[in-house]
This record gives C-alpha cells, structure tokens and sequence, in this order.
C-alpha cells in the first residue's frame, strides 16, 4: 500500500523533470508494480526476577546478536562526576570474577564475535555480535560481563588514561567540539548538558568506589531488558535468557526513581551565539542548536517528518548549502528524542571564510519550515526516505535490535515496527508547518561555530553583536559559561 | 555523508577486500548464485536473484580509480564521480537521486585508487528505470561549466573535511603520498586544491570518452527480480552502447622495490603524537594476500589483537593503533602504526611496534590465535553479507579487482587455508628493514617548543 503512494510521487516528479522526452528511451520506463515485504514480530516474557526479555527473529544470515540494556546511562551521573555511567559500562568487559580483561577479549574473538559496552544518554549497555553457531558461549560471556564486574582498581586507571586521550583527540576535531558545546548551550547545567563521556576534569576525578555503587545501584534485572535478535527462534531465545539470566537476584531496596525532568526546565529560554576560536582549525564547524522533543511527545512523528524534510542528502538544507552552492560536503540535521526533551541540532562543516553565510543558511531553512511548509511534491519524498531507511536499517540483525531495544526503552509498545510506515505516512503539510513552528522555532535556537574566528566573526558581529568567543584553550565543558575561570595572576 | 570518497583510500581496499566463502566448520556461509554474461559491447552483468527483501541493489563498477587521474589532475577520477550525478543526455543534474531516494532507495558512489563504483538500493519495481538510467549516464554527459564548479567546491570541501579538520587526515594523506616513489598510487585519491582548481569541462569530457565505456565496466544486480525480464532490459538499455574502437589506457608503471628505510617528521594540529610504518607487499590477487589478510588481524582486530594488547593495554603508551594490510590492485600497502598515550615518546612506540613484528617472524602463532583470526575475517564477511549492497560488493570486487567472480564463494576456503607457516613467511618476506617507510607525525606545538630550547 505505501509503495502505491510512492509510486505516484515519483511519476509526477518526472515529469517535471522530464517534460520535453522525444525517443522512447529520453525518458526513464516506470516502475512495475510495487513487491510488499514484512518485518518479523518480537516475542516477549518477563522473568520472575524482573527480567523483560525480548525475541526477535530474522534467518537470512547466519548471526545473532543478544543486547542488555540497563534503562539508565549519562543522565545519572553526578554532575562532578561525568562520565561515571560510561566508564561504569566500559569496565563490565575489563574483568569479572572469573575471568580478566585479556581473557574476556580473547575469548569473545576466538569466536569472531565482538563484545561491546558503554553508556548513552537513558541507557547503558553490553551487546554480543555472533555467528549463530556460537551464541551459548557468547550468552555465558554476556551474563558473566554483567553480573560479575570487579572494576579493579588497575583497570580503572587504564580506562580512566584512554578517556583522557580520547577526550584530547575529540578537542582536535572542530566537529565534535561543537556537539559538545550545543549540549551545553541547550541543556546548561542540566544532566543533558555534559558530556557522556566525561570531560578531563571530572574523568580525573571519578573513583572505584563511584563505579561500583553505580553499577549495584542500577545495574539489577528489574531495571534491564534483554533484546535477542537474529538466526534464533523465540523459544530458544527465552530459554537461553533463562539459563543465562534467570537466577540474577532482583535486590530489595526499591528501584532508584527515574527523575521526570533531565533538561527541559533548565534550558536557556532565549538563544546564544557561541564562537569558539581555534585558529589552527582546517574547516569551521557551524551548528545550530535547540530543545526538540521527548520520544513519547505526541507531536514524535511529526518532528521527525519534519525533519526528514530538513535533512538527508536531497533535505532543504543540504540542498541550499551543498548543491546549490558548494559551501560543503554535507548539511544536515538530527531530532534526537530521548526520555525527556533531546537536542535538535543543524549543521554543516565549511571553509572558515564561509562560517557566518553557513549560519545564515541554517537558520533560515529552520525558520522557512514554517513560512513556506513543504507541499505534498515535496514531502512525498521525503517521506519515501525515512520509510526506505527505516526498512533497510531492519533488514541487518543490529539494525533490528537496535529498533527494538530503543522502543522497549522508552516504553513503546513493540508493535510499533510495524505500525511506522502509516503513522510516517499521516502526516501531512499543515501537520509540518505547526510542529515547525511551534516546537522548531529558529528564534529561540543558539549558534555554535568552531573554526578560526578571524575568517567569520567580523560578519557574525554584524549580525549578533552579543556573541560570546571562546578561544579554545579557555573552553571549559564542565559549566554552562563554557569559558574557564580567570586564574589569579601568580 | 552521501557520495563518500572513501577517505582512507587503504581503508576503503579493506571494506572491498571481503574474501568469502566456503561453509566454515559449524557455520553456513550463504553462496552467492550468480550468472555471469558479458555482452557484445564488453559490458560484463553479474546477477543475484535474491527475494528476502523487496529491494534490488544496482552497481556498476568502472574500472578506473586515482591511479588513472590524468597528469597534473590529482583527484580527477573523484571528482568525475561526483559529476556522474549531474546533468545527462535525458538527465537533470540530481536526478538520481529522484529516482532512488524520492521514492525511499538511496544511491552513492566511491572511488578509491583502482575502482570507481555507483550503487543504487531501490524497491524492487524501481529496477528498470535504474537501469535506464545507469545506461543515461554510461551513454554520455551533458554538464555546464556552473553545476561543475558548484561540484568541484563540494570536493573541495570535502578534502577539508577528510584532509585538514581531522587532527590525522593529513598524517594518513602523507602516508599514502610518500610510501611510493614511481607509481601513481603516491596520489592520494582526494588530490590537491590545486589539482582540482585546474581541472575544467574539457577534462570531464575526455574523461568519460576515454574510460567510461561498456567494455570497462561491469553491472551487478543483487534482490528481488525476474531474472529473464532484467535480461530483457539489459539488451533494451545496456546493449546497444557502443564500444569504442580505441584502446583502453592501462597503468603499468611498476613500483621499485625499496632498497633502505626511509623515515619523515612532519608537524601537525594534533595534539597526541603518531608513528606509523608502512611495507610495500603484494598485489591484491597474489596468494599472499590471504595470509596478509590473516597478519592484519593478528595483530590489530579487536582488543585481544597484539598490538592492541601490548601497546595499548599492556603497556599503556598507545592511545590507539593501526594495522591494515591495504590490498591494492597493482601493490599492497601494509600500515602498521599507534596513535601515543599523553606522555609517551614516538621512539618507544616505534620500539614497542617493532618488536611485535619481530615476534610474528620469529615464532609461528598459536593454533588458537590462528582460528580466531579466520573467526573473525569469516563473521566481519557474513555481516558485510547481510544486504543485498553487501553481497553485490562482495561480487564485484571478484570480478573487476580479482578478475574471477566465482572467488566471491571459494576465497573463504582459500582463508581457511592459510597455516601459521604462511603467516609466519609473509611477516619475514615483507616486513624487512629496507622496506619500510617510518613517518612521525608530531604536534606543531612540539615543534616550536624544540625550537625555543
């Protein structure tokens, strides 16, 4: 059915295109009738520990992979203590009772699968990659990696070392200092406002002690659901869910409540212009940076229609800074719901010459979503596109889980895979024009270039006499003023 | 982000160098039936019929990659892939992408040093029309000099992009432009800003006579299809293109071999020194290439790989490492190299990277470190496997680099093949000291600290 939809927005945008064909072959031969396809349907259970354990199924390949979330990640940690949720994650796979770090890694690969963990904003996990063949061994591994950590001290320091040199390189790169200054821009000091993987100061200061508390505090299976995707059936899947994790005891103190508000209360309530100058810098990376939405928000779909109109290669935005004009390799945007209310981010990396015409570019296609909302022309497409990636992100067994999970997280129910495509197709233009403007509103929205400042600012002024510059090495990621206290002279 | 030029060249050989595939011990590795038909233009058609999705993966492989970027025009052959989506005969500039992702498919297009390769992933009724419309594009171009221009800048942008915001881009482009001294794989794919400058219409236009034609390119065709109807269209479309009379040029510039190490500093804006080697080995369809292959993933797959384990776990002096075998049509190119730990000295990364060399050509590797390593090249190629694209990847790179499609199901056995022995006499055939190239790539603010003392 949705591809009958498609099918006629392709033809009339051919013709527009086409109009003047004469041979048989100037013009491309139509489609044939569209071929439907299906998404598998997830199997779930909860165990008497409190365990939800979800089954999805897919055969084509012979793989598995088996994911355990814990329903918290970064928006835990203490605010000194950024980064404690992921390092608490990372060190499942550095030693357990049983078996130290060397030892976990070899065995993993020995069986050409991979074993990874880390925490994101909600949530913190460890996923097992593997050929079916393998699964009992990895399911063993998996079950060992969360139950059993010892987060011994050596291993802390170790990590505690890569996290500082990973922070280092993350500050040589003009893009990823942007994102981590629009979070804090957006969300301020609020859990949303770090970064997940903690700054230089707070990964000094995080302790043994600290992990270990996180890890008994939130890591317990009436707060965790397991996802097992791929070449397996369900029954199967339940019953290794079973053998693996069925005697993890549930402690009896009551859950940690989840607090409702992460970031919204906190954010700025006008925008600002952030320039943080790093003159070595060989691009600019220019961003524009807001409250989005929460991902039960009632408006969810309408949010990531509209930005499927935005963004993507053929979106608004690339389409003004990319195609018509050669001011980058790609311009695009992200809506990212999470528990509470997410960032939205708009961005595009450019010579430094061009970073405030880029900022102009991006801030006017946000406000033009509501001014000039896309015609069904226009949002056909752009429909087609979060449709066929939905689809095809499906047909890999990560894909898959990595769906489901996301919608077991946030309490949605599992059917949803299959209702996506008609809820993506419901919305319409004048369902784009009030989200846009009442959820996307570019006034409210903050700027964030990094770059050489000398080649952009003297144009940005002229535009936003209030803009705040950084030079990078007073940049400090741990307050919402990004800009570290003035020392005493010594 | 959409039409990659794969920015490592090397790492985009090691995305095309997925070697299949026999069934492993307890492991069904899925065989790729294809038929294989070359048509009387020289257009050779590679085909999967494949109905687990309603999708149909299209690409069309044109042998010619940087290596045949004309003289003076360092990354011509990129930049013409980028104009391959612009204006046609019967074609508007973007009208690809009205045709794949309006109507939810996707296209792109990379090119790296032997191969330029378009792919399309569309609902499986969309297949003539992609058809159509590679054979528009095969059949002639038709772009004014604003749409190139406006291109030619997005390439521009993007070498900043890939070259010079990364704080390594210009460390693995030096890695690649000075571990070879003849042979025109010492340009990097990406070019210069003032190769590109140069570039104009008229080179665009010699370009595709010259190397985009029938009897240098091969089609694959992977999913949901009636194989007797896609013939149909083949002949419709695809066969009445002319070949042309005269000769395809070929590189055949050999590469001398080194006859002592050669070493380079350069300063960068990183912050964390890097060392890196290269060895110069074979080309891609030596039978070395497997046990390489094996080498690569001893010594860098994953955290229980050695040089993982040494430098970075042990003893705590690498940020990260780098170990690729960097298979190329004409010479391999082995980079072996660490990214330094806050603190640590280039010298005893060096030490620390030679030594681990050193223990692979000394003693045979373990029975149980030999299997994980075809473990884990066996999983990585059944997940590369996993979509249509993916297996028509597989194929092609068979058929154009390895010049027989049918490896595309027997190299996995061919890996399996592979002893400790192998291993063992590739590490001491190639990683010899004067055929290394050792680069340090140190941050500019070392530099200006030495010159201040």
């Amino acid at each position: 059915m949705m591809r009958k939809l498609l099918f006629s927005a392709a033809l009339s945008a051919l013709c527009v295109l086409c109009g003047n064909a004469q041979t048989p072959q100037a013009t491309p031969p139509p489609p044939a009738p569209p071929r439907s396809g299906k998404f598998p349907t997830p199997v779930e259970q909860t165990l008497p520990n409190g365990l939800r354990v979800i089954v999805i199924e897919r055969h084509e390949t012979p793989l598995i992979t088996a994911q355990l979330l814990i329903k918290n990640g970064g928006e835990v940690d203490p605010s000194e203590l950024a980064g404690l949720a992921d390092m608490t994650a990372d060190l499942l796979t550095k030693g357990t009772q049983s078996r130290d770090a060397t030892k976990i890694a070899q065995e993993i690969e020995s069986l050409g699968g991979s074993l990874e963990a880390g925490a994101r904003w909600d949530s913190s996990y460890a996923t097992v990659s593997v050929m079916s063949s393998k699964i009992q061994q990895a399911m063993e591994i998996l079950a060992d990696v969360v139950r059993h950590p010892t987060f011994k001290s050596e291993e802390v320091e170790r990590l505690r070392q890569q996290n500082l040199d990973s922070f280092t390189l993350a500050l040589g790169d003009p893009g990823s200092i942007a994102r981590f200054v629009a979070a804090r821009v957006v969300f301020g000091d609020s859990p949303y406002g770090h970064p997940v993987s903690g700054t230089a100061e707070s990964l000094t200061r995080i302790s043994a002690t600290d992990i270990a508390k996180m890890h008994s505090r939130y890591y317990r299976p009436d707060n965790a659901i397991l996802v097992i995707g791929g070449d397996i059936n369900g029954k199967d899947g339940q019953a290794l869910a079973t053998k693996y994790f069925g005697d993890w005891q549930k402690p009896t103190t009551p859950l940690p409540a989840i607090s409702a508000a992460m970031g919204a209360a906190a954010a700025p309530k006008t925008g600002r212009v952030v320039v943080i100058d790093k003159p070595d810098a060989g691009q600019a990376a220019v961003y524009l940076a807001r409250t989005g939405i929460n991902r039960k928000d009632p408006d969810y779909f309408r949010g990531i229609v509209s930005n499927s109109v935005l963004s993507g290669y053929s979106g608004r935005l690339n389409q003004e800074i990319r195609i018509k004009r050669g001011l980058s390799y790609g311009a695009g945007s992200s809506l990212d719901t999470r528990r509470d209310v997410g960032p939205f981010l708009a961005s595009a990396q450019t010579k430094n010459e061009s970073g405030a015409i880029v900022a102009d570019l991006l801030l006017g296609e946000i406000g033009r979503l509501s001014s000039a909302p896309p015609a069904d022309v226009e949002l056909t497409p752009r429909k087609a596109v979060l449709i066929g990636g939905f689809s095809r992100n499906l047909e890999t067994v990560g894909g898959l889980v990595g769906q489901v999970s996301s919608l077991a997280l946030y309490g949605m129910g599992l059917d949803e895979i299959n209702r996506y495509i008609n809820n993506v197709q419901s919305i319409n233009t004048a369902d784009i024009q009030k989200f846009a403007g009442t959820r996307l509103d570019a006034k409210t929205a903050s700027i964030i270039i990094v770059g050489n400042a000398k080649a952009f600012l003297p144009e940005l002024q002229k535009k936003y006499p209030n803009v705040e510059v950084i030079p990078v090495t007073e940049l400090d990621l741990n307050t919402a003023l990004l800009r570290k206290k003035k020392e005493t002279a010594d | 982000m959409v039409r990659t030029f794969l920015r490592l060249t090397l790492s985009a050989c090691l995305l095309l160098t997925a070697q299949l595939s026999t069934p492993a011990q307890q492991t069904r590795m899925p065989q790729l039936k294809f038929t294989d038909r070359t048509l009387a233009n020289g257009m050779r058609v590679l085909t999967v019929p494949d109905s687990s999705s309603p999708t149909v993966a299209i690409q069309v492989w044109y042998h010619v990659g940087s290596k045949d970027d004309p003289p003076n025009r360092s990354g011509f052959a990129h930049l013409f892939e980028h104009i391959m989506f612009k204006s046609t005969k019967n074609m508007k500039s973007e009208m690809m992408d009205r045709l794949t992702e309006d109507v939810g498919g996707f296209n792109n297009a990379f090119t790296n040093d032997d191969v330029t390769v378009y792919f399309e992933v569309v609902p499986a009724n969309y297949l003539e029309t992609l058809i159509w419309a590679e054979a528009d594009r095969l059949s002639g171009l038709n772009v004014d000099d604003a749409n190139f221009k406006s291109e030619r800048d997005v390439v521009k942008e993007e070498f900043r992009q890939s070259v010079l915001a990364p704080p390594y881009g210009m460390a693995f482009y030096l890695l690649q432009a000075k571990s070879f001294v003849e042979h025109p794989y010492k340009r990097p794919t990406i070019g210069s800003i003032e190769d590109l400058d140069a570039a104009s219409l008229k080179d665009v236009q010699e370009f595709h006579s010259t190397y985009y034609r029938p009897d240098n390119a091969t089609l694959v065709v992977v999913g949901d299809f009636d194989p007797k109807q896609l013939d149909t269209w083949i002949d419709k479309y695809l066969a009445p293109i002319a070949k042309p009379s005269k000769p395809l040029p070929r590189v055949t510039v050999k590469e001398p071999p080194r006859k002592s190490e050669t070493r380079l500093t350069e300063y960068g804006r990183n912050d964390l020194p890097a060392v890196a080697f290269t060895y110069l080995t074979s080309k891609l369809s030596d039978a070395d290439t497997d046990a390489l292959q094996v080498a690569e993933a001893i010594l860098s797959a994953g955290e229980s790989s050695r040089l993982y384990n040494s430098l970075v776990y042990t003893q705590q002096m690498a940020a990260e490492v780098i170990g690729d075998s960097g298979p190329l049509e004409d010479a391999g190119l082995f980079i072996v190299g660490a990214i330094l730990s806050e603190g640590k000295k280039p010298e005893d990364a060096e030490k620390a990277l030679l030594a681990e060399i050193k223990k692979l050509q000394d003693e045979p590797v373990p029975a149980a470190e030999l299997e994980k390593a075809k473990n884990q090249l066996i999983t990585n190629q059944l997940r590369e496997r996993e979509t249509s694209n993916g297996k028509a990847l597989a194929l092609g790179e068979a058929a154009v680099l390895l010049g027989d499609p049918a490896r595309v199901n027997t190299d996995l056995a061919r890996l399996q093949a592979v002893t400790a022995a192998d291993v063992q006499r590739v590490m001491k055939t190639y990683f010899t000291d004067a055929n290394r190239f050792v680069l340090y790539y140190l941050p500019e603010a070392s530099k200006s600290k030495k010159e201040g003392q």
